[in-house]
């Protein structure tokens, strides 16, 4: 059982504002993405919950209870960290006995326990090894072991992938979603990369700045980003920003016409449109409508492909396509459709998305 | 002239490198060759020749005839001598015990608080570690005159804070000569380990403290289980250093006691009896070079085996962070 509670979150580090204000409930077995470009808070924001920084002002509870001057080991929260942490001078059985046995635990218990963990990440055969005689993907596995052999309420993971190459990255991220799956615990996950985002998370919360920019299932991001930020933040290739003054139905970029987009939301004479590459495509040669646009050029990267082109006014904007058929070349012009009912509306000056009614 | 090859290209490129290499090879040669001289006649020279010379008798300076081991025999077993090496040896067991308590505990402990960032830690740090920086002479003869029985600085402020009756000469008195001394080496001395404790603390990652604070919110446990062991080769070089400079202990007790190890031998350590052997003192008269060689002898291998075979103990539980 775990409820996460902050409430009025700030941190601050002599003259500097981290986190600036953070609101959030985390519910008991969900697994909770933090995500964000670097210094936006994350990290910060995951230590504070771990104990081994001070809140600055506001308030963390944890099942109801404050965690204020609770110290990080008795939390009942184990975390997981980039560089794994491993304690260099035990081996891996003494790594994951370490904190169950400091918990008060029976010599058999914390045996029992690690044999458990053991056979779930098939350490095994591991138990007597140093750190150092280990592999990235085995210290991986270790540091998440001497996690579980605590069974703690709140597992905090941060960036725990990133020192891993691809092929790896992809085979721990699936472990540690079925992990999520047997186990149950509270997972609070901090990474830069949103596909770790998006395949892992229960709910993603988008951090900039030290602010929340928006709390949501990975879809819900996805498909209504609550601002510019979050709209570009998810999704690969970057969803395109557009500058458009707007005439009615019309919605015009400089040096690159105007389409018509009928049931737009309210907005100002000048709005920002966000389209995601799957939103847009190539008219046909001879087409009038769409945008026009210089082609740049083309991705493969064999399921798919991109074209990259770039607008009248510089903007560089992206569609997936087929390539295959493709006789562009650089400086070619083309005209790109956009699909109306894809696209975002966002505030020029504030990001902030207007939705339809 | 370089012969062109079969293809008409000159070989010469290919010889450059070789005679590139000999030049570089003459440089090495160049700058390894003065301090090979140096230690050969300075270091290795007298250790050997000192070996030699503890075989022989000497009147003065002049070698006599080959005597086996008797001076070592001497020193170590015939009376009066035996009895002032055995005496001046358990003086520095003791120096060394004292040393390692007080100048490396301390010096761990000043550590651990620098490196805590409690307040005024960058001044401490530069204050800790200036004696280190002076000379031996300077802080045993301004140590002496601190301990000076009427005008000394240490029993006048004792007396003006009325602590009076505490007041003793120093270095005159049997019971405390010895910590007198042991108490100038660890303050002048006590920065060495702190640097290098405090060196291996800020070596230690700081995800690994997070980790084992995520586990245990003992200071205690911290130190012993995680941060100790992780300091390992700083360890290894403060206590080894400590053991070779505590029994070849000679500067500090020959400015502020004398040759004699006084009183009544009571400072006596290993340095300061080989000295006197070796090349006589005023009191005694007497100079034997062949005992001295011995006692040579004998310290620099009770050294050498004592501190290699401790470095390699230390050595294996030291792990790569």
């Amino acid at each position: 059982m775990a409820q996460l509670s902050l409430r009025g979150v700030r941190k601050n580090f002599r003259n500097v504002e981290v986190l600036r204000g953070i609101d959030l409930e985390i519910h008991d077995r969900e697994l909770v993405v933090f995500v964000g470009p670097s210094g936006c808070g994350k990290s910060t924001l995951l230590r504070l919950i771990a104990g081994l920084d001070d809140i600055s002002e506001g308030e963390f509870t944890l099942n109801g209870r404050s965690m204020v001057n609770v110290p990080p080991s008795k939390r009942d929260i184990a975390m997981v960290f980039q560089s794994y942490a491993l304690y260099p001078h035990m081996n891996v059985y003494d790594n994951m006995a370490f904190g169950a046995k400091l918990m008060g635990l029976s010599k058999d218990e914390v045996q029992k326990r690690i044999d458990e963990t053991a056979a779930t990440l098939q350490l095994g055969p591991l138990l007597q090894r140093k750190p150092r005689e280990l592999s990235g993907g085995q210290r991986q596995r270790v540091a998440i072991g001497r996690a579980l052999v605590r069974k703690p309420a709140v597992f905090l993971l941060d960036e725990p992938l990133s020192n891993l190459d691809a092929a790896l990255r992809s085979e721990v991220r699936l472990e540690i979603a079925k992990l999520h799956n047997d186990i149950g615990g509270t997972m609070i996950y901090v990474t830069h990369d949103q596909v770790e985002a998006m395949t892992l998370a229960d709910r993603i919360v988008v951090l900039r700045d030290g602010m929340i920019e928006q709390v949501g299932t990975p879809r819900e991001l996805y498909e209504t980003p609550a601002n510019a930020f979050v709209g570009t933040f998810i999704g690969s290739p970057r969803m395109s920003l557009l500058k458009a003054v707007r005439d009615g139905d019309r919605f015009g970029v400089a040096g690159s016409g105007a389409v018509l987009l009928p049931d737009a939301p309210e907005t100002g004479k000048t709005v920002t449109l966000g389209i995601r590459p799957d939103a847009l495509s190539l008219a046909p040669e001879g087409a009038t409508d769409g945008f026009e646009a210089e082609f740049e050029y083309a991705e493969y990267l064999g399921n798919d492909a991109y074209i990259y082109a770039r607008l009248g006014d510089g903007t560089r904007v992206s569609l997936q396509g087929d390539t295959k058929n493709l006789t562009h070349r650089p400086g070619d012009a083309v005209r790109l459709r956009p699909d109306p009912a894809e696209i975002h509306y966002f505030d020029s000056e504030t990001g902030r998305s207007f939705r339809r009614p | 002239m370089p012969a062109p090859t079969s293809n008409g290209i000159s070989r010469t490129p290919a010889r450059t490198p070789r005679l590139r290499v000999s030049g570089r090879g003459l440089w090495i040669t160049f700058l390894l060759v003065p301090p090979v001289v140096v230690m050969a006649l300075f270091v290795i020279y007298p250790i050997f020749s000192a070996l030699a010379y503890a075989f022989y008798d000497w009147q003065g300076l002049a070698r006599g005839d080959f005597v086996g081991f008797a001076n070592f025999e001497k020193v170590l077993f015939q009376q009066p001598f035996a009895a002032t090496t055995w005496n001046a040896f358990k003086n520095n067991i003791f120096v060394f015990f004292a040393l390692m308590i007080i100048q490396n505990g301390l010096g761990f402990i000043l550590a651990y608080a620098l490196w805590r960032d409690l307040p005024g830690a960058r001044f401490h740090r530069i204050a800790v570690f200036l004696p280190v920086v002076l000379s031996t002479v300077i802080i045993g003869y301004v140590w002496k005159l601190f301990f000076h029985p009427i005008f000394g600085a240490v029993n006048q402020l004792l007396k003006a804070v009325g602590l009076g009756s505490l007041a003793t000469p120093w270095l005159g008195d049997a019971d405390t000569a010895l910590n007198a001394l042991i108490f100038v080496n660890a303050w002048a001395w006590v920065g060495f380990p702190t640097l290098v404790f405090l060196a291996g603390l800020q070596r230690i990652p700081s995800e690994i403290l997070d980790a084992a604070r995520m586990e245990t919110d003992s200071e205690l446990t911290l130190i012993r289980r995680v941060i100790w062991p992780l300091i390992a080769p700083s360890a290894t070089v403060c206590f080894v250093l400590l053991f070779i400079g505590s029994f070849n202990w000679f500067e500090l007790p020959y400015i502020m006691v004398g040759l004699d190890g006084s009183p009544y031998g009571n400072t006596d350590v290993l340095g300061l009896y080989f000295y006197r052997t070796a090349f006589g003192n005023q009191s005694a008269g007497i100079q034997d070079f062949g005992m001295g060689s011995a006692l040579a002898v004998l310290m620099f291998l009770f050294i050498a085996v004592v501190a290699t075979s401790w470095t390699i103990y230390l050595r294996k539980r030291e792990i790569e962070v």
